[in-house]
């Protein structure tokens, strides 16, 4: 799994400041595209050029409805997102912490910058079976794996972010003798938290990717493994469905974390202005 | 205007009335055979509740001098001495104004977390930072603004929050480096009288360093200019002006026309 980190740059965040409006016509072309995509994919269907098995649209839409009023579905929705948010705030922890402590000591810096590149570039899942083998197919193995997949971003944001502390307040906190816990948490953390915010963003993603993908090669249950059971038993329209709400929680989540982003860091627009 | 009283009080030990010696320093940059000496063979006293400017080109090293000083940046040779003990550090009896002062203020922190910033480093209770930070605002004509975040603020204002924090640090001497290079002429002219005042009143003893030969003679009781490579003090110039100040009537006092003469003629001397 191969990461694009970013930094947050003053010409996107503007024209985050500009679609806090809301823009009607961009809503309308998306909706379209939406429904352009949908129809697409029933002609396909219809015509014969996706395999027999695909189920149509409507049969998806049915099966989402069908979904909503299972139990096994909620609780399948609950275990996989207990699991994946445990994970996530697990990373988040450790990611910033680590972090923040790797870009601020040199030689920390240094001794793990290997180590760091290794581990954000490495097929996570590749590890499942060594993680199995340790911890069985158990919700402890699964918040594993997604710790293991959704760390490294934070903590590459994090390492990035602490290294933009600006001079003038490295002076200022040395003149006025900050103790370190104090400045750890009251100036290195809030100069880092642009850079973190969008490590946390990516890694709230992959959190909720490497949970489904866990359950779907597991027997952990949660909702990857309603997605296998689905398709053992030859219900491509419940699979579809699944897959659906997989894909709508992980935007859901992503999009809110971006709204909490803009809210809470208006001083780092403001102040690039 | 309500003062912090914890500015006035405090014991100090003094040799004579000195509060602050610097005492034939030293300073550069890198090691050994690969330093550059900047600041060399440069000493002078500060008596208590006196206002220095140090006056000297762009370029010259006022600002290395500065962090000599404050304890940013340790002397090569000799040593800083503030009330009676040895600077080997950032001290609780110093507190700097930064050149850069818009980035020296934190922009996550509203100006009245900033103000009180320095005063949670040395433990002291949200009540009690609160109404320190309050009064330092008050003091530098900011008084009701603590909501406000830096960035909602001009140059000047965001200049009068540094100084405050300066102020609620509670510190003995007030080292200020360029503090108005980059605001404009009346903004200036409010800060020097803001600045004139607060000595005043507050009885803190302060250094500021500017490349303005008039800014220099304007604000000080004694004027200590630096020129030469590396620098050290070429004259020292006693104004005699008291505490009271005018930008139209001293700027035109014969006094301060002979020091402006004479220090020009000395800057150019060192050319
Ligand atoms: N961190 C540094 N490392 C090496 N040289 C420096 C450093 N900071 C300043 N200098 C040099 O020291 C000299 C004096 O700089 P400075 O003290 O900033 O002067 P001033 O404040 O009077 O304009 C300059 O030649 C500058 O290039
Ligand atoms: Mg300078």
């Amino acid at each position: 799994m191969t990461l694009e980190m970013q930094a947050p740059t003053p010409t996107a965040v503007k024209a985050g400041r500009v679609g806090s409006k809301v823009n009607w016509g961009l809503t309308l072309q998306r909706v379209l595209a939406l429904i352009i995509i949908l129809a697409l994919w029933q002609v396909a269907v219809v015509v014969g050029l996706l395999p027999s098995i695909t189920p149509g649209v409507i049969e998806v839409f049915g099966a989402i409805g069908a979904a909503l009023t299972m139990p096994t579905f909620w609780a399948a929705l609950g275990q996989t997102l207990t699991a994946a948010t445990t994970g996530w705030l697990i990373s988040c922890v450790v990611g910033v912490t680590l972090g923040l402590l790797i870009g601020t000591i040199r030689p920390l810096d240094r001794s793990t910058s290997v180590v760091v590149e290794f581990g954000r570039a490495f097929p996570t899942i590749a590890l499942m079976p060594v993680v199995m083998l340790m911890l069985g197919a158990t919700m402890t193995m699964e918040v594993t794996m997604v710790v293991l997949a959704s760390v490294w971003p934070v903590l590459v944001q994090a390492i990035l972010g602490s290294r933009r502390l600006d001079p003038a307040i490295v002076d200022t906190v040395q003149i006025f003798r900050i103790p370190r816990a104090l400045w750890f948490r009251r100036v290195l953390l809030p100069s880092a938290m642009p850079f973190i915010a969008t490590g946390i963003r990516i890694s709230a993603s992959i959190s909720i990717l490497a949970a489904v993908g866990v359950e779907v090669l597991t027997q952990v249950p949660g909702l990857g493994r309603l997605i296998t059971l689905a398709q053992e038993a030859q219900r491509w329209d419940m699979a579809f469905a699944y897959l659906f709400f997989a894909g709508l929680f992980g935007w859901g989540i992503a999009t809110l974390l971006a709204w909490g982003e803009k809210s809470l860091l208006a001083w780092n627009r403001q102040s690039d202005d | 205007m309500t003062i912090p009283q914890s500015i006035h009080t405090g014991t100090l030990t003094t040799t004579g009335n000195v509060l602050l010696k610097v005492d034939n320093i030293a300073l550069g940059y890198g090691e050994g055979a690969a330093e550059k000496r900047i600041v060399d063979a440069l000493s002078f006293d500060v008596g208590l509740g006196e206002f220095i400017s140090i006056v000297g080109p762009s370029g010259v090293g006022k600002t290395t001098l500065l962090r000599g000083l404050s304890g940013l940046l340790k002397p090569k040779v000799g040593q800083v001495v503030v009330g009676g003990h040895v600077v080997s550090g950032p001290h609780p009896d110093i507190a700097v104004v930064f050149q850069d002062y818009s980035r020296s203020l934190m922009p996550w922190m509203s100006t009245r977390e900033n103000v009180a910033f320095p005063l949670q480093g040395r433990g002291a209770g949200k009540a009690e930072r609160n109404k320190e930070a309050e009064a330092a605002l008050e003091a530098v004509g900011l008084g009701g603004q603590g909501d406000k975040y830096p960035w909602e603020m001009s140059g000047g204002m965001q200049q009068r929050v540094a100084i405050a924090r300066a102020l609620a640090y509670n510190a003995k001497v007030l080292l200020m480096d360029e503090p108005f290079a980059s605001v404009d002429a009346q903004t200036r002219f409010d800060l020097e009288d803001l600045v004139i005042d607060l000595r005043e009143k507050l009885g803190v003893t302060i250094i500021l360093v500017t490349h303005d030969v008039d800014e220099a003679i304007y604000l000080a009781d004694k004027v200590i200019v630096i020129a030469e490579k590396p620098a050290t003090v070429v004259d020292v110039i006693e104004t005699g002006f008291g505490t009271h100040r005018d930008q139209v009537a001293t700027k035109a006092d014969p006094r301060f026309q002979d020091a402006r003469a004479r220090i020009l003629t000395r800057l150019r001397h060192n050319d």
